[in-house]
């Protein structure tokens, strides 16, 4: 009889272990290479913990967060782009596209000035405007919050997370931070080089030295000088400079959030890690290659009261207003620059759809 | 009618001073300081001015002048010179620019009774302001090997305490 009923008690645990989804719980430990260094961008008020991730990797994945129920930050955040959804400009919910191309969120725990122009200085406040927004998700926070709270799985998530299950706007954007702060890429065959697992082909090393060398043509030195914006290791840094893609800017950039004629049609200078998979490229998604890209930045820099002053000054022809890169040189640019491609971030299962997996199931 | 011009009026005067707050050429210094201050160019071209001279990345030597950054902190009520021992020791200036650019010093750097050295921001290159992109306040440090440290377009003095424990 004993034995019966120890069977049956262990049945009774498999089948529930099977069936029921465990929410792990306690503090999250961030692992990153010590060469991106700590200057991380987390709000005191939202430490990292493996139930609030769990949440917020749903709540990313949640197309309820939007008016038709149809449109999630996954949908024009996709991990096989990078977390860019290879389009121009995104539509959401409305009729009217996105005004700017949708951005990367690789490496965002560094990140401390978001959207192009950098007007939000965390992602709590930076998560809930792709909500409110007409041509986004086009809902309010009120009403996000009372679908949630009607649903039977969520108030459970957010009692666990938050202690009680009161569904709020604070809650959802602090959940959907806390899952962007886990999306670290740090394993392309750059950050192997780093580590001193790999050896770059020679092309790739030329491109390597090109994308870091200032040009000094006087000194015979060639350079493409890229990293002066996009400092490595992490391949962006927290600077906001007019590249010179237009004379008289369409869209004004940063001037629109300062009001300062100094910052006009300047924007954030992105990080280039997986910029393979992140085409098209610009604020304004112009560009739909790599090659094109170099193309620009080698010579068609528009002058500018504006214009960087790092591309003022920077040639490997005397007196030319652009880079200028033979052939042979964009080339090489380009194989570094797909070192730079994280094939693991893309396919990490910790970071894609969970709605997909149950359906997969 | 009238109302609706007033109306227009009103709002236009309550916008004035905000849109002039945000284009003036100033500077903000703030922080570890008991005074802190908001210098616009007006005010910062009356100061007594010294000159520093700065070889560029072209390896030309440049005529900078400026305020030396210790006169600046001493009117904002920094600890600099006699005040600038002890914990005080620990304190940095960190120099902030409207691109984004972010440099340190430590206060010891900046101070005469440490140093020769004079670190100016100025706001006059060969005696004419400052080039777009580069003005209206920059960071000059002479005798460094690197311009790294000159930033543009400066916006903000911050000074702070080193937050090692």
């Amino acid at each position: 009889m004993k034995k019966a009923l120890l069977i049956g008690l262990s049945i009774l645990f498999l089948f529930l272990a099977f069936t029921r989804e465990q929410v792990p719980a306690g503090p999250y430990e961030l692992h990153y290479p010590v060469y991106f260094g700590n200057r991380l961008n987390i709000s005191p008020a939202n430490p990292l913990t493996k139930e609030g991730v769990y949440l917020g990797r749903k709540l990313f994945y949640e197309k309820r967060l939007s008016i038709n129920n149809a449109v999630s930050c996954g949908t024009c955040h996709e991990q096989q782009h990078a977390f860019t959804d290879a389009k121009q400009f995104s539509m959401g919910v409305g009729k009217q596209p996105t005004s700017r191309n949708s951005m990367s969120l690789a490496n965002l725990l560094w990140v401390r000035s978001f959207f192009w122009d950098g007007r939000a200085t965390s992602l709590e406040e930076q998560g809930k405007e792709p909500i409110l927004h007409a041509d986004e998700m086009g809902e309010t926070l009120e009403h996000v919050s009372a679908k949630l709270q009607q649903t039977r799985e969520y108030p459970k998530l957010f009692k666990l997370v938050y202690g009680n299950d009161s569904i709020t706007g604070d809650r959802i954007v602090q959940a959907i931070a806390q899952f962007e702060r886990t999306l670290i890429s740090a394993n392309s065959p750059y950050d192997q080089y780093l580590q001193g697992k790999y050896t770059p082909t020679e092309k790739e090393q030329r491109g390597m030295t090109l994308f870091m060398t200032h040009p000094d043509p006087e000194k015979n030195v060639r350079g493409a000088n890229c990293v002066h914006c996009h400092a490595a290791p992490k391949m962006f840094a927290d600077l906001f400079h007019n590249n010179g893609l237009d004379s008289l800017p369409k869209d004004k950039g940063r001037e629109k959030i300062t009001g300062l004629p100094n910052d006009r049609g300047r924007f954030r200078a992105v990080s280039l890690r997986n910029s393979a998979l992140t085409a098209p490229y610009m604020h304004d998604g112009r560009f739909r290659t790599l090659e094109e890209v170099l193309d620009h930045y080698s010579e068609h820099i528009q002058s500018s009261t504006t214009l960087s002053p790092f591309l003022q000054d920077a040639s490997n022809e005397p007196g030319a207003k652009s880079i200028r890169l033979s052939a042979k040189e964009k080339e090489e640019l380009i194989a570094f620059l797909q070192m730079l491609t994280d094939s693991s971030f893309i396919t990490d299962p910790r970071f894609s759809d969970p709605y997909k997996t149950e359906i997969r199931k | 009618m009238k109302k609706q011009l007033l109306v227009l009026v009103l709002l236009f005067c309550l916008q004035a001073p905000v849109l002039r707050a945000q284009t003036a050429a100033c500077i903000k210094v703030e922080g570890e300081v008991t005074t802190p201050l908001t210098l616009c160019a007006e005010e910062f071209a009356k100061m007594k001015h010294t000159e520093a001279i700065m070889k560029d990345r072209d390896g030309k030597e440049y005529r900078y002048s400026g305020v030396p950054v210790s006169e600046i902190l001493k009117q904002a009520g920094a600890t600099v010179g006699k005040d600038l021992r002890g914990e005080n020791l620990s304190k940095y200036l960190l120099v902030k620019a409207a691109d984004g650019y972010e440099v340190l010093f430590s206060l010891a750097e900046l101070d005469s009774t440490f140093t020769d050295r004079v670190v100016i921001l100025a706001d006059q290159l060969e005696g004419k302001p400052l080039p777009a992109g580069k003005g209206p306040f920059r960071i000059i440090v002479p005798g460094e090997k690197k311009p790294a440290r000159c930033a543009f377009e400066v916006t903000r003095l911050i000074v702070r305490f080193s937050s090692e424990h």
